[in-house]
């Protein structure tokens, strides 16, 4: 069905490009919501590659191991914004400045 | 025909995380999240994964979707003002780790072209007999594990004192 059969440069690169994508927000922006979803983006961009080389290789994990990732994202998400929601309850901001301030 | 299908899906899938990680407002960058994770389902369904699509759709355009939305309507957001403000150290390991994973991917893509094989276990048969059979001790942790991260974020999210 996919014409990319012979080859699935396509999707390995994309793959890489979307978890580049992601770690670039994850470097580069303060806000933790942001941060929060350019790590969705690059566990995203993981699953991708591991399709495509279970595609490849014809490994029979990899589906697998993508739908375990998939539910530890999820739960990475909750615990995330359960930390989100308790930095802004005490500083009115989402940061992730607010963090080196939590000791006080 | 495919082929256009993936240009066009991974061309929406790639703008929209850019605009995610740009996007000055949270709200907006949800919903571009959104847009590219179905995209991406897109993209599983024609590498055949079917079941792995599905399931794309359901937890992350849904589930994870929703509990982000939720969280931002808790908030009192702010569009930020300024983007980004880091050192030039920073920029300089962004474009390192740009380097790294576009290279490896790059080279990856290259080397790993490859032979058709049949693609029976992509099914939904093949993956609940390996998770029921071999990694049925894997997914008893992770149900264990489910619950722990229920319970902690109830605990994380109440507070116990007025003030905090």
């Amino acid at each position: 069905m996919f014409s990319f059969s012979e080859n699935l440069f396509l999707p390995v690169f994309l793959s890489g490009l979307i978890f580049f994508i992601g770690l670039f927000g994850v470097l580069v922006r303060r806000n933790v919501l942001v941060i929060l979803m350019s790590l969705e983006l690059m566990l995203n961009g993981v699953n991708l590659n591991i399709l495509s080389f279970a595609r490849i290789y014809g490994w029979e994990e990899g589906p697998v191991l993508v739908f375990f990732i998939m539910t530890l994202a999820a739960a990475a998400a909750g615990v995330g914004l359960a930390l989100a929601v308790r930095v802004y309850k005490v500083f009115k901001v989402v940061e992730v400045t607010s963090f080196n301030n939590l000791r006080e | 025909m495919d082929s256009l299908i993936f240009y066009l899906l991974g061309s929406v899938l790639v703008f929209s995380s850019l605009r995610v990680v740009t996007h000055k407002n949270p709200v907006y960058g949800a919903l571009y999240l959104a847009c590219a994770l179905v995209a991406l389902a897109g993209v599983f369904f024609l590498l055949e994964a079917h079941f792995i699509a599905g399931v794309q759709l359901v937890v992350y355009a849904g589930a994870v979707i929703v509990l982000f939305v939720m969280v931002l309507m808790l908030f009192d957001l702010k569009a930020d003002k300024q983007l980004w403000k880091i050192s030039p150290f920073r920029w300089a390991a962004v474009a390192f780790v740009a380097g790294l994973t576009l290279g490896v991917t790059f080279l990856e893509g290259l080397l790993g072209s490859s032979f058709p094989r049949d693609l029976e276990f992509f099914s939904a048969k093949h993956i609940a007999r390996l998770l029921f059979t071999k990694y049925v001790l894997a997914f008893e942790v992770l149900g264990v594990l489910l619950i722990l991260i229920a319970v902690g974020i109830v605990a994380l999210t109440r507070s116990d004192r007025e003030d905090v």
